[in-house]
């Protein structure tokens, strides 16, 4: 299992079309800085295909002023959780 | 084109700038070969824009900038000849496999995932 | 476990610097080893001895040095990538005559075969970029 960092927004980025192409099956994905904009309810659509396997970082949520807005499909980490991820994958892959 | 089985190996970079825009494609053409100077079996895969490396007729920039397409030259020399380029990549820029200025395998979307299970390491540029 | 950075953004232009930082201190409380961080592409700026941010702000240079000095993680600048952006040591300085440098120790500048090692050495290698 992998673990895919995406770091930009699709409201602004193709980027995230090139992390989903990229990931298995079993495959994670964490959005991280402008990618957790990806993690809004308006936006998480993008994300659809991931399905429970999409994992936003908190604190780049809360120093925005947007996690009353994150979807509630999306498992928010803290920067520990961030670590686990990465423990818990083979490798990780960042798209930027 | 038929995607053939995909490779396993050390390490697989993964190539996503075009060349002039920016450093990102010859810093990780050099990170390849270095790689390979290591001793590690390296692939390469070009998909979105770096797909426009593998591009016929490339130049060195006005102000004398060198590109990216000599390096693309080296890579033989340097044992790497596992490259991979993203069929939808190529059909977005019109492209075909006799536009390419290296013979690489086009691979479907759906075998790069298996091309990453494939190594122990990855890095994207 | 044993972990590794590599890093490619310059301090204060995106948040590729803090957010391997505070990666970094997450891993370490958590009892892993960072063994490396390595700095690439615009990231060699990370290691420019000058910096001086406002007071009330993160001063990434000094963070930097701070888990060089508590934990022995090492601080490794791609020589290519830091020469041509004007980033120095004093020994590059005096072999191109320039008459003054920004990278010193915690920092060095090394090969990228640095990087290819420290894929190879730990269990984890984590990308941070602009």
């Amino acid at each position: 299992m992998i673990l895919h960092i995406l770091n930009r927004p699709p409201s602004t980025s193709l980027v995230y079309r090139e992390a989903l192409a990229a990931m298995g099956s079993t495959d994670r994905l964490l959005l991280i800085e402008d990618g957790v904009l990806g993690a809004l309810t308006s936006q998480v659509r993008h994300f659809q295909q991931v399905g429970d396997r999409l994992f936003a970082l908190r604190e780049d949520l809360v120093a925005r002023g947007l996690d009353g807005q994150c979807d509630a499909s999306v498992q928010v980490v803290d920067v520990d959780g961030f670590v686990t991820l990465t423990e818990e994958a083979d490798k990780t892959v960042s798209w930027f | 084109m038929t995607t053939p089985v995909p490779v396993e190996g050390d390490l697989l970079v993964i190539l996503r700038h075009s060349p002039h825009g920016s450093s990102w494609l010859r810093e990780g053409l050099d990170a390849a070969l270095v790689a390979a100077a290591f001793g590690q079996s390296v692939t390469l895969l070009f998909m979105a824009n770096g797909v426009l490396a593998l591009a016929k007729g490339q130049q060195a920039g006005p102000l004398g900038q060198k590109g990216t397409a000599a390096t693309m030259d080296m890579l033989a020399m340097y044992d790497i000849e596992s490259l991979f380029v993203a069929n939808d990549a190529l059909a977005e820029f019109g492209l075909a496999q006799q536009d390419l200025m290296l013979p690489a395998a086009g691979l479907e979307a759906e075998a790069i995932a298996e091309l990453m299970a494939g190594h122990r390491q990855i890095l994207t540029f | 476990m044993r972990y590794g950075l590599l890093v490619k953004g310059a301090p204060y232009s995106s948040q590729a610097a803090h957010s391997a930082l505070r990666f970094a201190s997450a891993l370490l409380a958590r009892g892993h080893r960072l063994e490396r961080v390595f700095f690439y592409h615009d990231g060699v700026f990370n290691a420019a001895r000058l910096a001086a941010p406002p007071q009330d702000e993160p001063h990434l240079y000094d963070a930097w040095c701070a888990l060089n000095a508590k934990h022995g993680t090492q601080l490794q600048v791609c020589i290519a990538a830091a020469l041509r952006r004007g980033m120095l040591d004093a020994r590059e300085a005096d072999r191109h005559g320039k008459s003054g440098h920004c990278v010193e120790p915690p920092f060095e500048l090394t090969g990228l075969g640095q990087l290819i090692d420290l894929g190879q050495e730990v269990d984890r290698l984590v990308t941070f970029a602009p």
